[in-house]
């Protein structure tokens, strides 16, 4: 526990050497939601009808954002390996007293700090002021949900980073994997009227299942026995990423 | 089980294998072992496989083949208790460029399980010996590329490891705080450390050194005390002709014996030669020419045996 500890101050002394950093990752899901969910949701008019349930499109969005959230800090935190590796530092991490498990848990801790910060910013922003109604009960699993998130995407995002060495081509690689899986998932669009392939491939995306997820928890969409499947397979999603992960850090140096 | 070995290097054996490249043997069958309390050097031109026999004895690599074990742990069964007896300054300058020196410290000290107030201590001490108290407050990207040099050297002495890795530790420092980290590096094996090193810089082995080894092409050349690796069958002299002028007859007579190498300096001639009656002979030649004005003979430097036995090595090769 120690260890862990360690790499939670570490990160959090880098962090804050940078108010203004905080700040822009703070309003970010704000902006998204302002900009592309009240545009969306005035565009729309009348709203969206999911799964039988009449939603505003800034209701509907919310889990999107997320959701998205979620995936830029685990996005954001693994970028920081590159930086670690250009400072050499990472080289000496790797000889400190501690397990790569416990190095990654670390990293990932910090940020899972910051995603609970901006989750409560963004929910608080869509109830106080886009009149998006999100059940009080709800809120521990969202808080939840939002720390499994960023914890599974920053292990997937992890196994990359330690794999490709230079950040150009991991930033390439990275921007075509976020555009496939946010448009091939539930965070823009209800899936129940795409075309039968795109909601296939979607139906196989974790970014689904995770969206799925928190949209149940925010605006009660969808059923309790499909989102407690689709949260199983982001569980086992996250473990194996966390597994690969740990390999492939073994495997740096 | 307890040994009076800090480090046990048997057979170790390191292939990197890349696609479409023939695989390279970065180290081939080494095996040496370094006592307790010893400053022990590992020494080699580049490419010779010292680092990576560091990254393997660091856990930062697994051998391909043979065994290494740091304070009786093994590096790959137990990587973990390898590291709880470890302190690396690795190749690379490595440091928290958006902390402070003071913030690098702490990190550091944080990582390697000190309390705060014990960092706060310890870092006064650490930082009188290197110089570094009014740096403490700067970011390690203002720090010039000696300073980070020495921070990152100056972090490893903050906490008591029993065995210290030092990668090529003084490169960029000049010559007062080489001459700092050479003496805390001293210091430190008094209480016991075992501090292991690579350098180029071979004048620092010898200064600093119990024991060397002299690697080459992923192999073991010779290993021993100064004394011993300087004496390991070639008993190289150096002799030194302090003339009037370099003249082509004084230069043709010491070429007829043949030496290991001649170096001109204005009125100075350093030559390296193979044996003892070879020196002297040459010597009483070169006393009859013109212009001879004084002479000393001194062991030759290990840079004359370490080239030595490169060029024997790689000829036998």
């Amino acid at each position: 526990m120690r260890e862990i500890v360690a790499v939670v101050y570490r990160e959090y002394l880098i962090q804050t050497t940078s108010l203004m950093w905080i700040f822009f990752e703070l309003a970010v899901p704000l902006l998204y939601l302002l900009m592309f969910g009240v545009a969306f949701d005035r565009a729309l008019g009348q709203g969206l009808m999911v799964e039988n349930q009449s939603l505003g499109y800034n209701s509907f969005f919310l889990a999107g954002v997320l959701a998205m959230t979620c995936f830029g800090n685990a996005l954001n935190q693994s970028y920081g390996f590159f930086v670690d590796r250009d400072n050499g530092i990472l080289y000496e991490f790797l000889t400190y007293p501690m397990r790569r498990s416990e190095f990654l848990l670390g990293k990932v801790l910090f940020q899972c700090g910051m995603t609970v910060l901006q989750s409560v910013l963004t929910v608080g922003f869509s109830v106080l002021l886009l009149g998006v109604s999100v059940p009080w009960s709800a809120a521990l699993f969202i808080v939840i949900t939002m720390i499994a998130g960023t914890a599974g995407w920053f292990f997937f995002l992890s196994i990359f980073a330690f794999t490709i060495k230079r950040n150009d081509i991991y930033n390439t690689v990275i921007n075509v994997i976020y555009f496939l899986l946010m448009f091939l998932s539930s965070v823009f669009y209800p899936l129940d009227r795409v075309p039968g392939w795109l909601r296939s491939l979607s139906l196989l995306n974790p970014l689904t299942w995770h969206t799925d997820l928190l949209r149940f928890e925010t605006v009660g969409v969808g059923t309790l026995s499909d989102v407690m499947l689709e949260a199983g397979a982001f569980v086992v999603f996250s473990v194996l990423a966390f597994w690969l992960a740990v390999r492939k850090l073994q495997q740096t140096g | 089980m307890q040994t009076t070995a800090a480090i046990e290097v048997n057979n170790l054996v390191k292939v990197y294998t890349r696609k479409n490249q023939p695989p390279v043997r970065a180290v081939d069958g080494l095996s040496f072992t370094v006592q307790r309390g010893e400053i022990f050097g590992l020494l080699g031109p580049n490419g010779a496989g010292k680092t990576t026999t560091i990254k393997i004895l660091t856990t930062l690599l697994a051998p391909t083949e043979g065994t290494a074990r740091v304070s009786g742990c093994d590096v790959v069964r137990d990587p973990l208790g390898v590291r709880k007896q470890i302190c690396v300054v690795v190749q690379e300058n490595a440091l928290e460029l958006h902390l402070s020196v003071r913030n690098n410290f702490r990190v550091f000290g944080r990582f390697h399980g000190l309390s705060a107030h014990e960092i706060q201590l310890r870092m006064g001490r650490i930082c009188e010996l290197f110089s570094l108290t009014e740096f403490l407050n700067a970011k390690g990207m203002d720090l010039s590329g000696g300073l980070k040099r020495r921070v990152q050297v100056a972090k490893t002495f903050l906490i008591d490891k029993p065995v210290v890795f030092l990668d090529e530790a003084t490169t960029g420092m000049d010559s007062i705080n080489k001459r700092a980290t050479i003496q805390a590096i001293k210091e430190e094996t008094r209480k016991g450390r075992t501090i292991v090193l690579t350098t180029h810089i071979l004048d620092e082995a010898e200064v600093l050194c119990d024991r060397v080894a002299i690697m080459n092409h992923g192999k073991l050349i010779t290993l021993g005390s100064i004394h011993e690796v300087k004496g390991a069958g070639l008993r190289l002299l150096s002799l030194t002709l302090t003339v009037r002028e370099a003249t082509p007859s004084l230069l043709e007579t010491i070429r007829s014996f043949q030496p290991v190498s001649v170096e001109i300096r204005n009125s100075v001639i350093e030559v390296i030669m193979r044996d003892e009656e070879e020196t002297l002979r040459l010597l009483a030649a070169a006393r009859k020419q013109k212009g001879f004005l004084h002479f000393e003979i001194t062991s030759a430097s290990l840079e004359d045996v370490f080239l030595q036995l490169i060029d024997h090595q790689t000829g036998s090769n």
